[in-house]
C-alpha cells in the first residue's frame, strides 16, 4: 500500500468521502445488508466500524458476515470471505433475500428516476448503449425491506431522470405486465412485497421517497445548494 | 459413462459441436475456465448459445471471437477491471447476436430447475421490470420460440396465479445445456470435484448439464479427496472429462491459489472495444501462441507470481493495489 501520507486530515474529505459516509449512515446497529461491489461495500464496512458494529453482511456471490480486514475489489472477492461465518453460493443467499430476511440493500446504477426505478442495462432503451445488465440488481431491489442507491450526480443530470429508459430494478412505481398499467410496487408484488428504495445517496445529497412513492430532496451536502442539486437533476425536484 | 477420461484440453473442447449450449462454472471474474474459452476460440467454434448465470471477461471474448450465436445472461462485465462487455455491448448495439436479459435469480432458477428434473422453477424478482416485458422478448421476436430448438422455451416465462396464496409470480423454464466447462482447486482421478473458497451455483450449473468438463489446478488421488467427503461438491459419475490445468483460470482469480490479473483484464477491456481491436488481441494472445502452456510462458513467471495468493487468507498480501 502507499505510505499513510495519502490519509485525510481531520475536517478534509473528497465528495467521494462524504458518500461512502453518508451511505454507512442508513444502516442501523442488527440489520442484516445486502451490498453490491464498489461503494456499498465501503460503506457498509464504514457502518460496521461506527454506529452498526452488530450489522451481518451479505454478498450475493455467497459470502455471509465476513469481517474483512482489507476491501474487497468485487463481491466474489476473497477478501469478502475473510472470517466470514457461512461461504457457499447464490441459491443460499438469494433464497434468503426473497424470504423477506434482508432489511437493507445497497446498490448502483446508470440511471434512476422519480419512482426509484433503476438503470443498469441499456442507456436510451434497447436500441441504446448497452451497459452491464442487472447482475443481482434487480432481484435485490425488488426484495429487499429497504434499499439504498448510491450514485454520482454532480455534472452528471442524465442519471436523474424523470422515467428511466429501461427498468432493469424496480421503484416504487412501476408496469404490471403485460397490459402495462403503471402502479404502485405493493400491486404487483402481493404477498411476496417486503419494500422499496428508502434513499438515493449521490455526492450532493440525500433523496428520499414521500408517501406516493416520488423523490425529495432530503438533506444537502456540505458545500453544495438545493439549487444546485435541482440544477444536477432532469426532473422537477418540487418537493423541497 | 462409469468414470471420467482424462484427456488433454484439446480433446475436451474438441467434443463441444457448434450450436451447442454451454454454460461455465465461476462467477463473474472469479474462477472461470479460461483455459477452455482460449482453446473453444482457437477451434473457431460458431453459433454457442451461452445460458449462464452472470456473464464476465470469459463470455465477452467468446462473443468477440464470433463464437456465439445466443446469449442468455442476467450481466456481463469485468468488475472493477472494465464497466462492461465491450464486445457484447457492440454487437447487441449493432444487431449481430441474439441476447435474452434475465435477472440473477431468474437465470439461476432456470438451471437450478434444469437440475432437479423440473419443467420451470417460480420466483417474485424483478416483476415490473423490462426483462419481463413482453417486447423484450427477443428470441420469440426472432421466431425461434416455435418448438424447433430444444433449448428455447415455448415462452420465455409465464405470469402464474398461484392457488396456494393467490399471488403472482413468474415461472422460468428450466435451462438443460449441453455443455458445462468448470475450474476448480482439485479433482480426483475418478472425478469427485472439490472447490474451495464460494460455491456460487456451480453444484446447479454441473448438475443442470448433459455433460461436464471439469478443469483442476491438480488431479489428486481419490483416496485424498474421500478422507473428508463433507469438503466435496460433486461425484465422478456427473463428470465426462478431466483436464489438468494450473492457472488455467488466468486472468480470473481463483480462491486460495491466485488473484484476478486486474491489469490484464483491464487491457483486454480497453483494447477490444472495436472489433479490429479484438481481432488484433486475439491475434497476440490467443491464436499467436499455440496452446495454453505458450500462453502462460508469453505471461512469464514474474507476472503469474505476483498473482500469487497467501493460503492464509486466500489472497495476496503483497500485490500491489490501487491508491487516492
Amino acid at each position: 500500500m502507499e505510505s499513510k501520507k495519502g490519509h485525510s486530515k481531520p475536517g478534509e474529505f473528497k465528495p467521494i468521502d462524504l458518500l461512502a459516509c453518508a451511505a454507512a449512515r442508513e444502516v442501523k446497529d442488527g440489520e442484516i445488508v445486502f451490498a453490491g461491489t464498489g461503494l456499498p461495500m465501503l460503506a457498509i464496512m464504514v457502518a460496521q466500524h461506527t454506529q452498526a458494529p452488530t450489522a451481518v453482511c451479505i454478498y450475493e456471490s455467497g459470502s455471509i458476515d465476513g469481517r474483512p480486514i482489507d476491501l474487497p475489489t468485487s463481491v466474489a472477492d476473497a477478501r469478502c470471505s475473510y472470517q466470514a461465518a457461512v461461504g457457499d453460493g447464490l441459491t443460499d443467499v438469494f433464497g434468503q433475500l426473497q424470504s423477506g430476511k434482508v432489511d437493507l440493500a445497497y446498490l448502483g446504477g446508470a440511471e434512476v428516476d422519480l419512482y426509484g426505478n433503476v438503470n443498469c442495462t441499456f442507456m436510451g432503451g434497447p436500441t441504446g448503449k448497452r451497459l452491464t445488465g442487472s447482475g443481482g440488481n434487480s432481484d435485490i431491489h425488488s426484495l429487499a425491506k429497504r434499499s439504498v442507491l448510491i450514485m454520482p450526480q454532480f455534472g452528471q443530470k442524465r442519471r436523474f431522470v424523470e422515467r428511466v429508459s429501461y427498468i432493469t430494478s424496480p421503484g416504487w412505481k412501476i408496469p404490471h405486465w403485460p397490459d402495462k398499467e403503471w402502479v404502485p410496487k405493493q400491486e404487483v408484488y402481493g404477498s411476496a412485497f417486503n419494500g422499496g428504495p428508502a434513499a438515493v445517496i449521490s455526492d450532493m445529497g440525500v433523496y428520499r421517497f414521500d408517501a406516493k412513492g416520488e423523490m425529495y430532496l432530503d438533506t444537502v451536502h456540505p458545500g453544495f445548494t438545493p439549487e444546485e442539486c435541482r440544477e444536477n437533476c432532469s426532473f422537477d425536484l418540487n418537493n423541497f | 459413462m462409469a468414470r471420467p477420461k482424462i484427456v488433454s484440453l484439446t480433446e475436451a473442447v474438441g467434443q463441444i459441436k457448434d450450436g451447442d449450449m454451454l454454460t461455465f462454472g465461476g462467477f463473474t471474474v472469479w474462477r472461470r475456465p479460461m483455459a477452455a474459452i482460449y482453446e473453444l476460440i482457437r477451434q473457431k467454434k460458431r453459433n454457442l448459445h451461452l445460458v449462464e448465470v452472470n456473464g464476465g471477461t470469459h463470455d465477452d471474448m467468446l462473443v468477440g471471437a464470433g463464437c456465439v450465436g445466443i446469449w442468455e445472461s442476467s450481466w456481463c462485465g469485468h468488475e472493477l477491471y472494465g464497466k462492461f462487455g465491450s464486445n457484447l455491448a457492440r454487437k447487441i448495439e449493432k444487431g449481430e447476436i441474439l441476447y435474452e436479459d434475465w435477472a440473477h435469480i431468474h437465470i439461476l432458477n432456470r438451471l437450478t430447475a434444469g437440475s432437479k428434473g423440473l419443467p420451470f422453477l417460480p420466483t417474485y424478482s424483478a416483476m415490473g421490470c423490462d426483462m419481463l416485458n413482453p417486447e423484450n422478448d427477443n428470441l420469440g421476436k426472432a421466431g425461434l420460440r416455435d418448438g424447433s430448438n430444444p433449448h428455447i422455451g415455448k415462452l420465455k416465462y409465464a405470469m402464474y396465479q398461484e392457488p396456494f396464496t393467490n399471488s403472482e409470480i413468474v415461472l422460468v423454464p428450466a435451462a438443460n445445456p449441453d455443455w458445462c466447462i468448470t475450474h476448480v482447486q482439485m479433482v480426483g482421478a475418478e472425478g469427485t470435484v472439490r472447490v474451495d473458497g464460494l460455491k456460487f451455483s456451480d453444484q446447479e450449473v454441473i448438475k443442470a448439464s448433459k455433460h461436464n468438463i471439469i478443469i483442476a489446478e491438480q488431479v489428486v488421488p481419490e483416496e485424498y479427496l474421500r478422507r473428508e467427503p463433507t469438503r466435496n461438491m460433486i461425484g465422478g459419475y456427473l463428470v465426462d472429462y478431466i483436464v489438468e490445468q494450473p492457472w488455467g483460470a488466468h486472468p480470473t482469480g481463483l480462491y486460495g491459489v491466485h488473484e484476478p490479473d486486474g491489469e490484464f483484464i483491464s487491457n483486454f477491456f480497453k483494447a477490444t472495444r472495436t472489433q479490429e481491436g479484438f481481432d488484433q488481441w486475439a491475434e497476440e494472445w490467443i491464436f499467436g501462441v499455440k496452446d495454453f502452456q505458450e500462453y502462460l510462458s508469453k505471461l512469464g513467471i514474474t507476472r503469474l507470481e505476483s498473482l500469487k495468493a497467501n493460503p492464509a487468507l486466500g489472497y495476496s498480501s503483497t500485490m500491489k493495489r490501487g491508491s487516492r
